[in-house]
C-alpha cells in the first residue's frame, strides 16, 4: 500500500509543473488593432467555386492595396468546419475574417471572444442594413437591436427540386406538378413509388447530425408557420399542431417507405434513385448536365401560395476575430467584398444568392441569362433563419435526436417525443 | 580533450566503491540516474501531452466551464458534481454507455476465441502459414478510413451482403437497424484488430514446449482436450493482454459510429461515449459535460481491466 | 499449466486417437487448411472488392460486378486525385507516420530501457502513468492540445503540430520494456563486470538485440498516425498539408452525398491509402514472425 501512495504521489509530482506551462497565449490590443492597416487573412470554404470567388477578390484588393495584403486560406466545407473555427478561436489561431460563418454556431463564438463587433466601424451598420433590408436585423445581437458580429452574406433558400423524367413516368404533371399541400405531396410520392418510376419519392440525409434538420423538417416548418423560428423569445415553438403535423407528414413518408431510413451511398438525384429532394440554388450547378429538373416552393398542410411561401435561408455570413491586428484593413476588404459589384460576381460564379435587397432587379442580366435562378432570387427574399441562442448545436442536436426515434425510425410517438424534447430545450434555453 | 583525459582516472565509474554513503544526488535519482536521462523525453511527452490536457479534462470536469478566446475573461464556477449528475441523469449517455456494452459483450469474447483458435491453428501447421498470416494481418495494417468505404457498400441496404443474402437480408438493413447497427460495429472492428490479437497469441504460443503436445498425444488426448488443457492455460498471459487491450480499444470506440454510421447510427444506437465526448466538447461547446464523460468512462475502463486480470489470474 | 490427470482421463469419445489412425489425422489436417483458407479469404475479401471496384466505370454493389469481364477505367483515380491530390496527401501521409515512427523508435526504445534494466527513482510511477495513459480516449484531450500545441507553441499547419501528441507511442514503449526485460540479466553482468558503462551496455548489447521487437513496433505503431484523420484535420488549415485518411475522411463524410458515382472514387482513394501498406506488408511480412516478440509479452 506504502508503495502505491507514493508511486501515486511520484506520479502528481511528475505532472505538477506542466500544469502551469498553460499560460502564454496572448490577446490582441483591441484598441489599436481597431485603427490599424496592414496584412490580413481570410478563411473561405473549399467548396470550388466560392473559393475561385474568394482568391478573385483578394487579387483585385490585392492590385490596389500593395501594403494591406489579402491571403486566402481554406476551411473545409461541411460538417467539420464549426469545429475548426471553434478550435482557432480558443486557441487564438483565427484569421482576420471567416466567410464560411454558420449563424447556429456564431453565439457561442460571440460568447468566447472571438468575434470582434462590426458596428464600432465606421459606416459598418449603415453597409449591412441597406446591403440586407429588413432581413438583416434577424442577425443582429438582442432580438435585433444590437451590433452585428456577423455581416449577413449569402442564403440558399431552400426549395422543393424533382425530376421531370420521374414525374412523367409516373403520371404526373412535370410542367405544374402543384404539390402545396401535404396530401398531394403523399399522394404524388405514394405514385411515384407504386408506379415503380422511381425507388423512392424524397431521400433527405437521415444520420443524426445536428444540421440534417435544415434540409428536411425545418423548412416545411418555416413555410408551414409563415416564418416562426425553432425558438421565440427564450421559447420553443415545435410542439404545436403546425410542428406535429410537419413531423407527422415525414413519419408517413419514413413508415410508408417512400423515403429510405439509410444514407444514400451516392447521390440519389443523379441516379435515379429518387425523384426529389430539398436544396438551395447550388443544387442547378450540380445536376445542370446531369437530369432534367424543376423547382416549386416546399409544401405546407393546406398549401400556401408561392408568392407566400417562405423558407430556410441556410445562410452563411462573415465575421471578423478578435484576433485580428489589422481590423480596419480588415472591415475595409469586407465591405470590398460585399459591395454591388463583387456580391454580383458572388452570384455570378457560385449561383449562391449574395443576402441583399431587391437582388433580381440589382442583377437583371443574370437573371435573364439564368431564368433556372430565378425562382431562388424570388424566394430569396422570403426566408427565415435559425434563431439566434446560445448553444444552438446541443439545441439541433437534440432535436435531430429526438426526430430521429420518432419520425425517421417510428420508436416513440412524435407528441411524446416532441413534447418531451422541447420541454429540454426550454430548460437550455433558460440558462 | 586534456581535460577528460586528467579527471577520467580520479572518477573511474566501473570500478566497485567502498561502502560509504551515495552522493546526494545518487539517493534523489537512484542508483542509475542514467534512466532518468534516457526516460526523459518520454516523460516530457507524457506530461505535455497527456498528463496535462488529462489533468485539465478532470479539472473542468467539476466547473461551469466554457472555452473562450486567448485574453477574454469568463465564469468558471465550481459547481461540484453538477456535470456528473447532469450526464449520468442524460439518457443518451447512459444508451451510450450501453451500447458500448453490447459492442464489448460481442466484440471481446469474439476476439479473444477467435484469435486464440486461428493462432494455434496456425501454430500446428508447418506449410502455408505465411500466406495465412498475410491474409489475417491486412486489415489490421489498413486504415479504417478505407475500410470503412468498402464496408459501407457492402453492407448498404442493396449491398452486396443482402443481395447475396437474398430474402433473409434484415429490414431495415444492417447499418440503420437499432438492433445490427452495433453488432455489425463490432462485427467491423472484430475482423479489423484480429489480426494484433493471432499475432500476440502466436507469440505466446512459442513459449509453450511442443513436448507438452506430445506427451499429451502419447496420452491419447484429441485435439480438443490438448487445446482446453495446454494451449488455453500455456497462453493466458497473453490472453490477459489480449482481453485488456480489446477492453480498452473497445471502449475507446470512435471512429467506426463516427463515419460508418454517420452521428451515431439509427436513433443514436451506435452513439459511443467518445463520440458524445466529440460531440459535447468540440461540436457543442460543453467541455465541462465532455469531461466528465471522460472520467466516467476512464473509471470504468479501469474497473474493467482490473476485473479482467483478476478473472484471468483466478479462473 | 497442464493437469496430468485431466489429460489421462480425455478421449473416450475418440476425437483424436492420433497415433494409431494416420489418415485420420491427414484429413483432420486436410479439412483444417480448407476452414483456414475459407476464413483467409473471408479477410481478405473486402480488399479484392475495393480494388476491383476502385477499376471499373461504375462500381455495384451486385453479384455480377465481383467478376466484371470489361468496363475497367483508371478514371476513378483521376477523380479522386483531382479532388484530394492523391500523391501529395500520400507524401503528407508518409510524413506524418514517418515522424512517428521515428520519435517511438528513438525515445521509445531509450524509455523502455530505463523502464526495465535501470534502477532510478521515478521508474515505477512512470510505469503506473503508462499504463493508465492508455485508457483515455484521445477525443477528450483534443481541444486542450490544440490550445497548447497550434496557441501556446504556435505550431498549427506544421508537420511538427501534427506529429507531436502521437510522437511516442505507449504500447511500444511497453513492448520496449517487456522485451529488455526479458533478456537474462547475465549478460548485462558480464559487460558491467568488464568495465562497461551503462551507455555502452545500450549500445553494444541491448541495441543490437532488440531488432526483432522493432518490426513488432513499427507494426503497432505505423496505423495510428496512418490512419488518423481528426487531429491532422484540425491542425492544418492548408489543404495541402493534409494527410490522405483526412481527405478521404472528409470526402467519405462531405462530399459523397453531392456527387453522381462517388463509389468509384472512394474505392480508387481506399485502394490508395490501403494498397501500398499491404504491398510493403507483404514484402516484409517475414520480419513480422511470431518470435519476435515472443519474449515481448512473456511476463
Amino acid at each position: 500500500m506504502k508503495t502505491l501512495t507514493r508511486r501515486t504521489l511520484g506520479a502528481a509530482a511528475l505532472t505538477l509543473p506542466l500544469a502551469l506551462s498553460a499560460c502564454g497565449r496572448s490577446a490582441v490590443d483591441a484598441r489599436a488593432a481597431s485603427t490599424s492597416r496592414g496584412p490580413i487573412s481570410i478563411w473561405i470554404s473549399t467548396n470550388e467555386q466560392e473559393l475561385a470567388w474568394g482568391k478573385a477578390v483578394a487579387k483585385a484588393w490585392n492590385a490596389q492595396h500593395g501594403d494591406q495584403e489579402v491571403t486566402v486560406q481554406e476551411i473545409p466545407a461541411g460538417s467539420s468546419s464549426e469545429e475548426a473555427i471553434t478550435a482557432a478561436i480558443v486557441a487564438g489561431t483565427t484569421p482576420d475574417l471567416i466567410f464560411n460563418i454558420s449563424p447556429a454556431a456564431l453565439p457561442d463564438w460571440v460568447r468566447a471572444g472571438g468575434l470582434v463587433d462590426l458596428t464600432t466601424f465606421e459606416g459598418a451598420r449603415e453597409h449591412i442594413e441597406s446591403r440586407g433590408g429588413s432581413r438583416a436585423r434577424n442577425y443582429a445581437e438582442d432580438e435585433g437591436r444590437g451590433g452585428y458580429y456577423q455581416l449577413p452574406w449569402k442564403s440558399n433558400p431552400v426549395m422543393l427540386m424533382y425530376n421531370r423524367k420521374i414525374f412523367e413516368k409516373a403520371g404526373l404533371d412535370a410542367d405544374h406538378p402543384g404539390l402545396d399541400t401535404f396530401d398531394a405531396f403523399l399522394d404524388a410520392s405514394r405514385q411515384i413509388v407504386s408506379s415503380g418510376a422511381s425507388g423512392s419519392a424524397i431521400w433527405p440525409t437521415p444520420t443524426s447530425d445536428f444540421y440534417q434538420p435544415w434540409s428536411d423538417f425545418y423548412p416545411l416548418y418555416l413555410a408551414q408557420t409563415h416564418g416562426t423560428r425553432l425558438i421565440e423569445d427564450g421559447r420553443t415553438t415545435f410542439d404545436s399542431p403546425d410542428g406535429l403535423a410537419v413531423a407527422r407528414m415525414w413519419r408517413t413518408m419514413y413508415e410508408e417507405e417512400l423515403a429510405p431510413r439509410e444514407q444514400s451511398t451516392d447521390d440519389a438525384m443523379t441516379t435515379g434513385a429518387t425523384a426529389m429532394q430539398l436544396a438551395g440554388p447550388y443544387a442547378i450547378a450540380t445536376y445542370e448536365d446531369a437530369i432534367d429538373y424543376g423547382f416549386m416552393p416546399v409544401p405546407t398542410v393546406d398549401g400556401i401560395p408561392a408568392a407566400k411561401t417562405i423558407t430556410y435561408a441556410d445562410s452563411k455570413n462573415v465575421s471578423l476575430c478578435s484576433t485580428s491586428r489589422n481590423r480596419l484593413t480588415a472591415w475595409d476588404f469586407l465591405a470590398f467584398a460585399t459591395g454591388e459589384e463583387w456580391d454580383g460576381k458572388l452570384l455570378e460564379t457560385t449561383g449562391q444568392m449574395p443576402l441583399r435587397e431587391d437582388l433580381t432587379s440589382t442583377y437583371p442580366d443574370y437573371f435573364e441569362k439564368n431564368p433556372d435562378y430565378t425562382s431562388f432570387a424570388d424566394q430569396a427574399d422570403r426566408v427565415a433563419d435559425v434563431p439566434y441562442v446560445s448553444g444552438g448545436i446541443e439545441i439541433w442536436q437534440r432535436f435531430r435526436d429526438a426526430y430521429s426515434g420518432a419520425v425517421i425510425f417510428g420508436k416513440d410517438s412524435v407528441t411524446d417525443a416532441f413534447a418531451e424534447v422541447s420541454r429540454q430545450i426550454d430548460a437550455l434555453v433558460k440558462e | 580533450m586534456t581535460t577528460s583525459t586528467s579527471v577520467a582516472p580520479t572518477s573511474t565509474p566501473g570500478l566497485p566503491r567502498p561502502a560509504t554513503r551515495d552522493p546526494w544526488w545518487r539517493r534523489l535519482l537512484g542508483k542509475q540516474p542514467l534512466g532518468l536521462g534516457m526516460s526523459l523525453p518520454y516523460i516530457v511527452f507524457l506530461a505535455l501531452v497527456m498528463a496535462y490536457p488529462l489533468g485539465y479534462a478532470v479539472y473542468i470536469s467539476f466547473f461551469d466551464y466554457v472555452f473562450t478566446a486567448p485574453g477574454v475573461h469568463a465564469d468558471h464556477p465550481f459547481v461540484g458534481l453538477a456535470n456528473y449528475r447532469a450526464v449520468l441523469s442524460d439518457p443518451r449517455v447512459l444508451d451510450s454507455f450501453g451500447n458500448i456494452a453490447v459492442f464489448l459483450v460481442i466484440n471481446v469474447p469474439l476476439t479473444v476465441i477467435l484469435s486464440m483458435v486461428l493462432a494455434s491453428a496456425l501454430n500446428s501447421l508447418t506449410r502455408w502459414t505465411a500466406a495465412f498470416r498475410v491474409a489475417f494481418y491486412v486489415p489490421y495494417v489498413t486504415a479504417s478510413v478505407s475500410l470503412i468505404g468498402v464496408w459501407m457498400l457492402m453492407f448498404s441496404d442493396d449491398g452486396l451482403v443482402n443481395s447475396l443474402l437474398g430474402p433473409l437480408a434484415p429490414d431495415p438493413s444492417w447499418l440503420v437497424n437499432s438492433h445490427l447497427a452495433m453488432p455489425s460495429i463490432a462485427l467491423f472492428v472484430t475482423w479489423k484488430q484480429l489480426g494484433f490479437y493471432v499475432l500476440l497469441y502466436l507469440a505466446a504460443l512459442q513459449n509453450v514446449p511442443r513436448e507438452l503436445y506430445e506427451s499429451a498425444q502419447v496420452d491419447g488426448a484429441g485435439a480438443v482436450q490438448r487445446f482446453r488443457h495446454i494451449t488455453v492455460p500455456g497462453v493466458r498471459s497473453a490472453t490477459l493482454l489480449v482481453l485488456v487491450l480489446a477492453i480498452i480499444t473497445g471502449s475507446n470506440l470512435f471512429t467506426e459510429p463516427y463515419l460508418l454510421t454517420s452521428g451515431g447510427g439509427p436513433d443514436g444506437a451506435s452513439a459511443s461515449p467518445v463520440l458524445l465526448i466529440y460531440q459535447k466538447g468540440i461540436q457543442q461547446g460543453n467541455p465541462d459535460l465532455a469531461s466528465a464523460i471522460g472520467v466516467i468512462l476512464v473509471i470504468l475502463v479501469g474497473l474493467l481491466s482490473l476485473a479482467s486480470t483478476r478473472l484471468t489470474k483466478e479462473d | 499449466m497442464p493437469r496430468d490427470s485431466d489429460s489421462v482421463l480425455v478421449d473416450e469419445d475418440g476425437t483424436g486417437t492420433g497415433q494409431r489412425h494416420p489418415a485420420r489425422r491427414r484429413r483432420a489436417r486436410i479439412l483444417l487448411y480448407v476452414v483456414l483458407a475459407i476464413v483467409a479469404l473471408l479477410f481478405i475479401f473486402p480488399f479484392y472488392f475495393m480494388a476491383v471496384g476502385a477499376f471499373q466505370k461504375d462500381p455495384t454493389t451486385t453479384l455480377s460486378s465481383l467478376a466484371p469481364t470489361g468496363r475497367w477505367t483508371l478514371s476513378n483515380f483521376a477523380t479522386i486525385n483531382e479532388r484530394l491530390g492523391l500523391l501529395r496527401a500520400l507524401a503528407n501521409s508518409l510524413v506524418f507516420t514517418a515522424g512517428v515512427l521515428a520519435g517511438t523508435l528513438v525515445f521509445g526504445l531509450a524509455a523502455g530501457y530505463a523502464l526495465a534494466r535501470l534502477n532510478w527513482r521515478g521508474r515505477g510511477a512512470l510505469f503506473v502513468i503508462m499504463l493508465g495513459v492508455q485508457m483515455v480516449p484521445f477525443q477528450l484531450l483534443m481541444i486542450p492540445l490544440y490550445v497548447q500545441i497550434a496557441g501556446n507553441y504556435g505550431l498549427g499547419d506544421t508537420y511538427a503540430g501534427m506529429i507531436l501528441p502521437s510522437l511516442i507511442n505507449t504500447t511500444a514503449v511497453f513492448i520496449f520494456r517487456q522485451f529488455f526485460r526479458s533478456l537474462p540479466e547475465s549478460i548485462f553482468e558480464a559487460a558491467r563486470i568488464d568495465g562497461a558503462s551503462e551507455l555502452r551496455v545500450l549500445r553494444s548489447i541491448a541495441i543490437p538485440m532488440v531488432r526483432p521487437a522493432i518490426a513488432t513496433v513499427v507494426l503497432i505503431t505505423f496505423i495510428g498516425p496512418w490512419n488518423e484523420f481528426l487531429w491532422p484535420f484540425l491542425i492544418t488549415k492548408d489543404s495541402s498539408m493534409q494527410p490522405l485518411a483526412v481527405a478521404l475522411a472528409n470526402y467519405i463524410s462531405n462530399v459523397a452525398g453531392t456527387v453522381a458515382n462517388p463509389n468509384g472514387a472512394i474505392l480508387a482513394g481506399a485502394c490508395t491509402l490501403a494498397f501500398p501498406v499491404v504491398i510493403l506488408f507483404c514484402l516484409f511480412q517475414r520480419y513480422f514472425t511470431a518470435s519476435d516478440i515472443g519474449a515481448g509479452i512473456k511476463g
